[in-house]
């Protein structure tokens, strides 16, 4: 079936049979590889997305479902001048990356808290990430790029 | 070759004639939580998926006289955030906040848990405590089921094929209720209830109590309020003896509907403690936060 939508700004139109998950769907058809594939099942949120601006687990999506919405993946999340944005930076700065397999997830999971929440504490990041599974265990790093980045972006929306 | 085809309903109507259309066998899709993991696990499950998630009015929280009115698609997150619920539901919101976590929360919808009707569903035991009704629509009319009688057993419910769970409703409950839900589960986030507690309680003038429910989740193969329970808690003062009186017989009660388990060793204790801490919030908020 044909599956129209708008990824990460701009419209696609693509092809794919109707049980096709949204995962495969943007890592097969679409090259959008930053999406990951953990568990598979909607456990782990490696491939996490934005679905209208909420976040949600892209393997238990039909690609289907997407039709005539507006879909986000880490692709789309970089900074006015390309390159990492403010909170991507803030995961390198803090050392909140290990092997890199969750962070995409983590990424859009920190946006998705941050776009509703910008005063969030500590319990409510912790809460924002839990469907997020960082088997390197860098927790604390990825709680602490998030709290940095919902302070920065406060002070630059105050000032 | 597709293991089924997939058709957007864009009205309640609509849905109910897609889901009705002869030699085609179909299913509502709409959180996809379920569905789509048990459309894997079972190919011939059906062919065709009517995506019901984009029904406006499937989506709309309101008030209809002294009832709250949850349109079926409505997604746990959006429970969550509705003010009519946050006030009149506390229970439905402590239930709706520990299912998965957000990403599920987001996709996930309260008609979903019902009808798909899993032992460990979180809502249902706060829906039950609330005496919530669901309102199914068939090709031959309207018909409306409590909760407790809708769903049988685990994964079991009387929704007739091609029949179509349209709403939630409850009565709001009385001025000066309170209602509490416990979950005993691995771990905080995405952990599969291993048991639960909703309770509801309301103390008269006097300080007494005028109206306890209360009904455990993961317990019982149907859920269902234990009324030999509220009913040894009814024109009592409250107290912690009461609480602990109450919660050795909700396990009793339990062992006597569902019989001995496996994993009645665990749940015995486990029950009785997550009972006496359900009603003490209840009937002692002023120490929820002590």
């Amino acid at each position: 079936m044909k599956i129209e939508l708008t990824l990460n700004g701009a419209p696609v139109s693509v092809d794919a049979p109707a049980d096709t998950s949204l995962l495969e769907l943007l890592r097969d058809h679409l090259d959008m590889t930053g999406v990951k594939e953990g568990c598979g099942i909607g456990e782990c949120g490696a491939c996490s997305v934005l679905l209208d601006g909420r976040l949600v687990n892209s393997c238990l999506t039909l690609a289907a479902q997407a039709g005539g919405r507006k879909v986000i993946t880490i692709e789309g999340i970089r900074g006015a001048e390309g390159g990492p944005n403010d909170l991507q930076q803030a995961f390198i700065d803090y050392g909140a990356v290990q092997c890199g397999y969750c962070i995409p997830g983590m990424v859009l999971a920190g946006e998705a808290l941050l776009a509703r929440n910008l005063e969030p504490t500590r319990a409510e990041i912790r809460e924002a990430i839990a469907g997020n599974l960082c088997r390197c265990t860098g927790y604390q790093q990825i709680v602490d790029a998030i709290q940095a980045t919902a302070i920065k972006r406060q002070e630059n929306s105050n000032g | 070759m597709e293991r089924f085809s997939y058709v957007r309903a864009t009205s309640i109507a609509e849905a109910v004639a897609l889901l009705n259309e002869p030699g085609i066998r179909s299913r509502p899709l709409a959180g996809g939580t379920d569905l789509v993991l048990l459309t894997r696990a079972e190919p011939a499950l059906c062919n065709r998926v009517v995506d019901i998630s984009l029904i406006p009015d499937l989506h709309r929280i309101h008030r209809e006289g002294d009832r709250v009115v949850i349109g079926a698609a409505a997604t746990f997150s959006e429970v969550i955030e509705s003010p009519i619920v946050v006030q009149t539901a506390p229970v439905l919101i402590q239930a709706c906040r520990q299912v998965g976590a957000t990403q599920i929360r987001n996709m996930g919808t309260l008609g979903g848990n019902v009808a798909n009707a899993a032992a460990c569903a979180d809502s249902l035991p706060a829906l039950v405590c609330l005496d919530a009704v669901a309102r199914v629509l068939t090709p031959q009319g309207e018909r409306e089921w409590p909760v407790s009688e809708l769903v049988r057993g685990p994964n079991r419910t009387i929704i007739p094929t091609g029949g179509l769970l349209v709403s939630l409703s409850y009565p709001a409950p009385l001025p000066g209720s309170q209602s509490v839900f416990i979950k005993l589960g691995r771990r905080n986030a995405m952990a599969i209830s291993r048991l639960t507690v909703a309770a509801l309680g309301r103390l008269d003038s006097a300080g007494r109590i005028a109206e306890a429910r209360l009904v455990p989740g993961s317990a019982t193969p149907q859920i269902c309020r234990f009324n030999a329970v509220e009913a040894s808690l009814l024109g009592q003062a409250p107290s912690r003896d009461l609480y602990q009186s109450a919660a050795r017989l909700t396990a009793e009660e339990m062992i006597r509907l569902a019989g001995r388990r496996w994993s009645s060793e665990f749940k015995e204790p486990a029950l009785i403690a997550m009972t006496a801490r359900a009603l003490a919030q209840v009937f002692e908020p002023e120490r929820r936060n002590a």
